[in-house]
């Protein structure tokens, strides 16, 4: 039996000493190619979950396997994140004194990368993106959307397996939510990666294949159409 | 044309979002360094011009007490220091600092008339003074500044002297120097029977013979004949004796303090950028930069605001020196020596001063979780 590309056990997690418990006992297990809404009332503890998936923080309780290994000990977690894991954040978090081009190379100075290939790589992900001519903006001169799509190219700049949205529409206009939503399932097919989206919108969550709802620190329902 | 981002352009970016901070931060330990630079070159120079005074009259070895700094040798040591084999010539001399004007001071030395030391210096105009008699000499930059010549003359310590002569130095400090008869001195300083130290040529080294050894069995000669006495070679004399030492003591402790001041600056700079840029340390450790990477960017642009530092401070140094070379006040013992070895400590000191000041905020950054780092507004 070969192990799942992601596995959660038991995941437990409390903030400020314990007295608040965002996590109460979380398993799940996500296969290569999987696209995975996460959903569920403010506070319930999604950002949470996908920061334990993504290897951003550490659980107070229980593991993250990653191809069966865990993280955090089997795997270095700096080394996970910055080649196994593109992050998109809701508020983009670009850096604002690098152009567009420098923001999506930062991942890659993590790396030991020729540094011809990353202009040239970021160049390539940002026309893909639809930027070809926002390339030597600065965040501050882009709008919410080209700034999201900066964030992706960045995201997907070490070529990683696993993408993780939070909220990744949450600071957008409608026009721009459908815009970055259609960005997002396209890189998922067209590179089959594996895609876990938190949303607290209903018509997202529902274009997922699969969708995981949270209360309280705690899986509510899977649905899995297949 | 794409736009390559490399860590030496993303740490410059970070320093200049921030320009006036960066640019005080970087005023601030180039004083520091240029206070080294002007007050440390000072000293050095002062300290090549004693020995180049030692060169220029041939002295070999300079004999004082073994104990005292500031040296009292007993003037009938001489008879004795002559009658050495490897002696080829022994002058007693008194060395001395004192107000000429409440604006000049000067070095005095004290010879007698037919010291060898003489040989150095080259009459410019008078002729030289004769032992015994209330005469000096001047060295031809103390006389321009006094404003004096040859037949004029000179009030020390209630003593009216007359300027026998003029001289053109071997050594800056002899330039600026007075010099008169040895047993005069004694008079007016209450000094008689005693003298700074004995200046000894030494016979030349007989061919085949190692110049070290031969210097080291003359020192221990003259030792063994002068108990009590040390027998110091002229190049250690010239860096290890009370005015020199002095120098080298003042220079490094102001610059010390002006150093300290200057990290304290740059301490100052990287503590808050580390702080205001929290997020973004945050977002950095978020897209898998590691610890040691934070740090080194962080410690990079300390290195970065230290070596732009030492370069102006190297400049303001530099300016410093030609301006006490030119004051009257100072300009005797500063001819602007300028030396490589000084320039590289002076960028050594101002790296490892913006390293040493980074350290800590470097840490600190680096040691955000990434997740707490983000929350950070
Ligand atoms: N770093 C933190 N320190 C303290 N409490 C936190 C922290 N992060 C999240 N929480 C709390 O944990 C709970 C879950 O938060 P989160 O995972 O962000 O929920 P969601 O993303 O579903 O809105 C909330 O009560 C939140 O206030
Ligand atoms: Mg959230």
């Amino acid at each position: 039996m070969t192990s799942p590309l992601l596995e959660a056990r038991e995941l437990r997690k409390g903030y400020d000493d314990g007295r608040i418990a965002a996590l109460r006992g979380v398993s799940l297990s996500i296969e290569a190619g999987d696209f995975v809404a996460i959903s569920g009332p403010s506070g319930s503890g999604k950002s949470t979950l996908l920061q334990l998936l993504g290897g951003l923080d550490t659980p107070s309780e229980g593991q993250v396997f990653y191809r069966g290994q865990a993280l955090g000990s089997a795997i270095d977690l700096d080394d996970y994140r910055s080649t196994e894991v593109g992050f998109i954040f809701q508020a983009f978090y670009l850096l604002p004194t690098l152009r567009a081009i420098e923001n999506v190379q930062v991942p890659m100075l993590a790396l030991r990368r020729e540094s011809s290939t990353r202009a040239q790589r970021a160049e390539e992900l940002l026309c893909e993106l639809g930027l070809k001519e926002r390339l030597n903006h600065y965040p501050h001169e882009l709008s919410a959307g080209e700034r999201q799509r900066v964030a992706i190219a960045r995201a997907l700049a070490n070529q990683p397996t696993l993408l993780l949205a939070d909220e990744p529409t949450g600071n957008l206009d409608s026009e721009n939510s459908a815009r970055i939503m259609e960005i997002l399932i396209g890189i998922q097919r067209s590179r089959g990666m594996t895609m876990i989206i938190v949303t607290h919108e209903n018509d997202i969550a529902a274009s997922a294949p699969r969708h995981i709802r949270i209360r309280d620190g705690r899986i509510e329902s899977g649905r899995c159409a297949s | 044309m794409a736009r390559s981002l490399s860590f030496a352009w993303f740490s410059w970016k970070n320093l200049w979002r921030r320009k006036l901070r960066t640019l005080l931060t970087v005023c601030g330990i180039g004083m520091a360094v240029g206070a080294f630079v002007a007050l440390v070159g000072f000293s050095r120079s002062f300290e090549h011009e004693w020995l180049r005074m030692y060169e220029s009259s041939g002295t070999d070895i300079a004999v004082v007490q073994k104990t005292f700094l500031n040296t009292s040798v007993d003037e009938a040591a001489g008879a004795r220091l002559m009658s050495l084999s490897s002696v080829a010539a022994a002058t007693p001399m008194i060395l001395n600092m004192m107000d000429l004007t409440p604006e000049i001071n000067a070095l005095v030395y004290g010879w007698r008339a037919d010291s060898y030391e003489f040989d150095g210096l080259t009459l410019t105009s008078g002729r030289r003074f004769r032992d015994g008699q209330p005469e000096v000499m001047l060295g031809e930059l103390l006389a321009g500044n006094l404003h004096k010549q040859a037949g004029d003359t000179l009030d020390i310590q209630g003593s009216r002297l007359t300027i026998a002569g003029v001289y053109h130095g071997g050594s800056a400090l002899e330039a600026g120097a007075v010099i008169m008869p040895l047993d005069e001195l004694q008079q007016i300083a209450s000094l008689q029977g005693k003298v700074t130290a004995f200046h000894v040529r030494l016979r030349p080294v007989p061919p085949g013979d190692a110049p070290d050894a031969y210097l080291k069995n003359a020192q221990a000669q003259i030792e063994a004949a002068l108990p009590g006495l040390r027998a110091v070679p002229a190049a250690q004399r010239a860096s290890n004796n009370q005015i020199v030492l002095l120098a080298h003591a003042a220079a490094w402790g102001t610059s010390s303090i002006a150093l300290l001041i200057g990290i304290l600056g740059i301490a100052n700079t990287m503590a808050m950028s580390v702080l205001e840029r929290t997020r973004e340390i945050g977002i950095l450790r978020a897209l898998g930069w590691k610890r040691w990477r934070v740090m080194l960017l962080i410690q990079s642009e300390a290195a970065a605001l230290g070596l732009v530092g030492g370069v102006f401070g190297i400049a303001v140094g530099w300016g410093s020196l030609h301006l006490l070379a030119w004051l009257p006040r100072t300009s005797s013992i500063t001819p602007p020596a300028f030396s490589p070895s000084l320039l590289l400590q002076a960028m050594g000191v101002a790296v490892v001063a913006g390293l040493a000041a980074g350290a800590i905020p470097a840490w600190r950054g680096a040691h955000l979780l990434p997740v707490e780092a983000l929350r950070h507004d």
